[in-house]
């Protein structure tokens, strides 16, 4: 499901679109670096053209901060964004209820400065900051916040994005301008942690239509954060410049450029040149990418551990909320002993290693270990390690015995799975090619599916096993939230908030326990039994936790906050810490002369891709400017 | 009365075999001999083109190359498994291109390429022509309406940018080789066929054609034993021309990740090395090997190609 890299929503996005949205990109893309002769060097220099502050980001006057991203964004309206981009790019724009500190995720003031629960933990009082602004000089108060909470209460269309966060608040309102009361029907574990961009309600009050505004038409858009939105292209940039009167203080760079580029190669192309000064991790830079830029002369790659799990998910037989069964996954998959023996048969480590050569950290609970609180291991017994004959055995117990090479079920008919892959994640296909090898082995068919767009097939329910990954927020509740049976679609095939259909008692028990648990030791005993029932259950695997690689020029940023601080990443933090920590270089060092020193070795292939782009390319006229000529002689 | 020519003739035709070695002329044997001849005198006249016999001896190599994969460069160099090297190497004595991202050697999963290209290539090329020659013999033949509307049909296929209607046909179908092939075949096919009618046109207006249509030749009689048999050298020239063009497809289709994503092939080739961002790293030797290779079968098609066009229509002159 989508929400790896590219179109990772944070996790409190609502299901929509959740999956792969990058469509048509990958064959656009593609079709460009074939003609450009394999990408990077006609693709780099053409795209920041009208960036002449970019590449001299230490000119006088302001210093910008140019971002590659691989994505765009979908909506500048909080209400309706999802994607890791525009979701980050809010934070910037907004201030939150609360923020995560960087050191260590723990929640610290944001927008309020204090918050108390009842005694019955069911009111929230919050106490709002009186010391910021509205970028249009009006004084941001607790009626903004209060605003906001109830439009998406009451407005189906402002709920798109964050609607989860409020389905059980009663009342919100704001007695005066610094006091903030959230009454809720039940308690909710998340009122810390509440991920909403608190909007002005002088501005929005006038909007008409909340699911089809994107708050694109007046620049600058006014906001309270650390960086106010001046000019945004489709598919091409946002630009946002500093807030000088943010509370925290102001950022130290005065102008922040997200540029898309649509293909890695060209964005690193443009790091080396110094066309822009950071590369985002979203997709991660790949290794070979990582390690040419390790060692240059001015370029710094930031690893750090990522905030996604990467999985494989089996249908567990999808079906609406009603019972009603819909979709074709593969009725082998309903037995828990298929499920664990098709997981016995992958070799994590080995996945790590190659597929993320390094760059990645095998799998084992659902939650990542870079969440510490939260992050479950299964013990030694309940441990499915790689053991390829414990797999065997599990099949021949379920009823799949061997005959000849392949798993035979009581039906006559071979043992042989699809699985949904996406087409624009190369790791996804890299380790379709292992899992068909290993599965092969144990007697198993494979069909790796590999789709621009997997939505369809996957709220169809038409699917047997399928790639999923989602990116974990410092408070779990969503992540868990989306394998509850509340999540399963009303209507077969519809979209929902569900995963992957999984629908238990159990887990629905344990999961309404932990959000309405105030006590962080408690909650997180439950979230971890959550984890052992997922893992147990065979329906979500995890495989690895990627981590984020991504890569900066020192010479145009002195130093940036990661997050968690000791090491992390940068770009697609809970959080603005990265860019408004960021310290530009001094005036000397920038731009131009840094480029020179890294790009030779890079440049060789550069050309002789070009070469080969072009003797393909030339190969094909050729061939067809003749075939024309003949074939016009040939008609009679 | 039907049923009576084969009775008079057949018992001639079976007892012959014993008397038609001293006779030495059957129908069936007089046309073996006159295909043998015209063979003997097309092989002459093709020996004259010598970019024709590069192009040749250049497809020959790469066939015998693709055929013996597996004894060339072993069985399993396309498991990702069982992979010899470490991920990205450079070039060595052991891996003469270096290795992908698998830690498979290059080299072996280039020679492994060259089978899905050559094999997609040509049965795409070959369901492009047989789709182009069906529907151009029946437009040249049944005029009339009917002949119309197929042709506007293929005025419109011509019309329509080959590839985005193959890239929109495989995605809306699954990503298998047989995909790319049904892609190419069913977008390429309407030159053919504008030129299959054409000379079907031609072949028809000759009077013999007429003769045979007098005397009770029926439409399936005349397409098929007149028409059929005197467009076929543009057939197979125009097949051979087909053929690079239909393998510069598929490799811009894999590339663009339209195909089955676990089988090897050069334009798939391209598509992991960008992906493993061997542009960035500078990895020539994983970039260039592929497509050099897509160009010079492409190329040795073509030069085959052109020779057989000449020496089939002489028309075309000896300076090509």
């Amino acid at each position: 499901m989508n929400v790896r890299d590219q179109h990772d929503p944070q996790s409190e996005s609502p299901p929509q679109n959740r999956r792969r949205r990058r469509t048509l990109f990958a064959s656009g893309v593609a079709a460009l670096a074939l003609t450009a002769g394999l990408a990077a060097a006609p693709a780099a220099p053409a795209a920041p053209a009208d960036a002449p502050q970019a590449v001299a980001p230490a000119k006088a006057g302001g210093k910008t901060l140019t971002v590659a991203l691989a994505q765009s964004v979908d909506s500048l309206s909080p209400f309706l964004a999802q994607r890791l981009v525009s979701t980050s790019i809010h934070r910037l724009m907004y201030e939150y209820l609360t923020n995560y500190d960087p050191k260590d995720n723990k929640t610290i003031p944001g927008f309020a400065t204090e918050w108390k629960s009842s005694a019955d933990k069911l009111t929230w009082t919050y106490t709002i900051r009186d010391d910021s602004t509205w970028s249009d000089g009006k004084k941001a108060t607790a009626k903004d916040a209060a605003f906001t909470f109830n439009k998406m209460m009451t407005d189906d269309n402002a709920a798109q994005a964050n609607g989860s966060f409020v389905a059980n608040f009663k009342k919100v309102s704001a007695p005066s301008d610094t006091e903030l009361v959230i009454e809720l029907k039940k308690p909710q574990a998340t009122m810390t942690a509440l991920d909403v961009p608190i909007v002005p309600e002088h501005i929005w009050k006038d909007v008409k239509d909340y699911s089809k505004f994107n708050n694109d038409e007046k620049f600058p858009i006014v906001g309270n954060g650390p960086f106010v939105l001046t000019d945004y292209k489709t598919d091409q940039y946002v630009k946002l410049k500093a807030n000088k009167k943010f509370w925290r203080g102001a950022p130290k760079f005065d102008e922040l450029v997200f540029r898309t580029y649509k293909d890695q190669d060209a964005a690193v192309a443009a790091l080396r040149k110094g066309e822009v000064s950071f590369v985002a991790g979203a997709p991660a830079l790949t290794p070979a990418q990582a390690a040419s830029l390790k060692g240059q002369k001015n370029i710094k790659v930031n690893e750090g551990p990522g905030r996604r799990f990467f999985a494989i998910a089996t249908n567990p037989g999808a079906r609406t909320k009603g019972g009603e069964k819909f979709g074709d996954g593969h009725p082998a998959l309903l037995d828990q002993k298929v499920r664990q023996a098709l997981f016995l048969a992958v070799d994590r480590k080995t996945i790590v290693d190659k597929v993320f050569q390094g760059h990645a950290v095998e799998g084992a609970g659902y939650i990542p270990p870079r969440f510490k609180d939260y992050f479950w291991e299964p013990s030694d017994s309940q441990k499915l390690a790689y053991d390829p004959e414990r797999a065997a055995k599990l099949l021949d117990e379920a009823g799949y015995p061997k005959k000849g090479d392949k798993r035979v079920g009581k039906d006559g008919k071979p043992l042989d799975f699809r699985i949904l892959c996406h087409a624009t994640d190369p790791n996804d296909k890299a380790i379709g090619k292992y899992l068909k090898e290993w599965w092969g082995d144990l007697g198993i068919g494979l069909e790796v599916q590999c789709l621009d767009d997997v939505s369809v097939p996957w709220y169809a329910g038409e699917y047997d096993l399928a790639f999923d990954g989602w990116s974990v927020n410092p408070d779990p509740d969503f992540v868990l939230g989306i394998h509850t049976c509340a999540a399963l679609p009303e209507k077969a095939k519809e979209s929902a908030a569900t995963d992957n259909f999984i629908c238990d008692k159990k887990f629905d028990e344990l999961y309404q326990k932990q959000l309405a648990e105030y006590d962080p030791a408690k909650r997180a005993a439950t979230v971890k039994d959550m984890q052992s029932w997922l893992y147990d259950s065979g329906y979500m695997n995890i495989i690895a936790y990627p981590n984020a690689v991504e890569a900066y020029r020192t010479d145009h940023i002195k130093s940036i906050k990661t997050m968690p601080e000791a090491s992390g990443n940068i770009y697609g933090q809970d959080g603005y810490w990265s860019w408004w920590s960021a310290v530009p270089a001094s005036a000397g060092s920038g731009g131009a002369s840094g480029g020179d020193g890294g790009d030779d070795s890079g440049s060789t292939g550069v050309v002789i891709g070009v070469v080969v782009g072009v003797l393909v390319l030339g190969g094909a006229v050729f061939l067809f400017s003749r075939r024309r000529a003949a074939t016009a002689d040939d008609r009679e | 009365m039907t049923a009576e020519p084969p009775m008079t003739t057949q018992p001639p035709r079976t007892a012959e075999p014993p008397a038609k070695a001293a006779a030495a002329r059957s129908p069936r044997a007089l046309k073996a001999a006159r295909m043998r001849q015209s063979f003997v005198r097309f092989w002459k006249e093709y020996r004259t083109h010598r970019s024709g016999l590069w192009g040749l001896g250049a497809l020959v190599l790469i066939a015998l190359i693709a055929l013996a994969a597996p004894l060339l460069v072993g069985a399993d160099s396309e498991s990702v498994t069982d992979a010899p090297g470490l991920p990205m190497e450079d070039p060595s004595g052991e891996f003469p291109l270096g290795t992908d991202q698998f830690g498979r050697s290059v080299l072996a999963l280039l020679v492994w390429g060259a089978r899905v290209s050559l094999t997609v290539g040509l049965l795409a090329a070959f369901l492009c022509v047989a789709i182009g020659t069906l529907v151009g013999i029946v437009a040249g033949h049944f005029k009339g309406w009917f002949a119309t509307v197929l042709m506007r049909i293929t005025d419109w296929f011509l019309v329509m940018p080959t590839l985005v209607l193959a890239i929109a046909l495989a995605t809306v179908m699954d990503r298998s080789m047989w995909t790319v092939i049904l892609a190419i075949g069913v977008t390429t096919w309407p030159t053919t066929a504008r030129l299959v009618r054409a000379q079907t046109l031609a072949v028809e207006s000759r009077p013999y054609i007429e003769r045979a249509r007098a005397l009770g030749g029926g439409h399936g009689h005349i397409m098929l034993r007149h028409v059929l048999p005197n467009v076929m050298p543009l057939v197979l020239a125009q097949t051979t021309l087909v053929i690079s063009s239909a393998i510069l497809t598929e490799s811009t289709l894999a590339f663009l990740g339209l195909s089955d994503p676990t089988i090897t092939s050069w334009g798939g080739m391209l598509q992991d090395a960008r992906e493993a961002g061997a542009v960035s790293a500078g990895h020539w030797w994983y970039l260039a090997p592929p497509g050099l290779a897509i160009a010079a079968v492409a190329l040795a098609f073509t030069l085959c190609g052109r020779a057989v066009e000449s020496v089939l229509n002489p028309r075309l002159g000896v300076a090509r």
